[in-house]
């Protein structure tokens, strides 16, 4: 499954961030997630949608129902955006660390 | 609340240097990246380097300069998504410059994460991450108001 959506924007909204809570304790079906919000089922159904994008969520079948459950690669791909940035901005800084020693040098030798 | 990454960085030269290496676009292409920033407020850019299709970023990174105080502060955003037109990260650096006796303090902020404020600690303050995911991702989700 390729990621369409960027989990940190899926996970910026609190109807999703509940959904998300209710299955760390157990997977469920769309249906039994539904019965715990005031908005309707299909505007249910359009969040698990969201999270399911961005890999959040996996959906089985199960009979006549929808299971959902955590996928745990979909929180690896945050913390890998996480750690991606960290190592980015030291290695750039490190290389503007050069480039400023670079400069006093040249500056030195005019 | 958005609060994420922060690194802190010492140089040995005095903020002006620092300064000159973080808006001067020539040389922010030595060190960072290709770009056409010019230090306005309100200018918008854009940095180039090479995509990377695993994290849904095509290689192009969008920015808009909001705030400028020479020598000491830049601001501006950060975005980036799978192809143009589709923004997934959209963030806000922060640079701030600090002078010290023998050189500068910098401090780099990259922020705007939304919703993650100790999900983001928690990633970085503990190992083994994987075991408990939900546990302790319901743990997180409970603390992020």
């Amino acid at each position: 499954m390729r990621n369409v959506l960027d989990p940190f924007q899926a996970i910026a909204d609190p109807s999703r961030r509940q959904i998300l809570m209710m299955l760390t304790k157990d997977k469920q079906s769309i249906n039994s997630l539904a019965g715990n919000f005031e908005m309707s089922r299909p505007a249910v159904s359009k969040h698990v949608r969201v999270l399911y994008e961005a890999g959040l969520i996996q959906i089985k079948d199960q009979g006549r129902e929808r299971l959902c459950e955590l996928r745990q690669d979909g929180f690896d791909d945050i913390k890998n955006w996480l750690i991606f940035f960290d190592q980015f901005w030291k290695e750039k800084l490190q290389n503007l660390e050069q480039l400023l020693n670079q400069r006093i040098n040249i500056n030195e030798n005019d | 609340m958005q609060r994420d990454l922060i690194i802190k960085w010492f140089f040995a030269h005095p903020p002006e240097k620092v300064w000159e290496c973080l808006t001067d676009p020539e040389l922010v292409n030595q060190w960072l990246m290709k770009n056409d920033f010019e230090p306005v407020v309100g200018h918008k850019f854009r940095f180039h380097t090479k995509p990377i299709p695993k994290m849904s970023f095509d290689g192009v990174v969008y920015c808009e300069v909001l705030e400028i105080i020479p020598n000491q502060k830049l601001v501006y955003t950060w975005k980036g998504g799978p192809e143009p037109g589709i923004i997934g990260l959209d963030t806000l650096l922060t640079w701030t410059l600090y002078p010290e006796a023998d050189g500068t303090k910098l401090v780099l902020e990259h922020t705007g994460f939304k919703g993650f404020k100790n999900f983001i600690a928690s990633v970085f303050m503990e190992s083994g991450w994987k075991k408990g995911i939900a546990r302790r991702f319901g743990k997180v989700l409970g603390e992020m108001k």
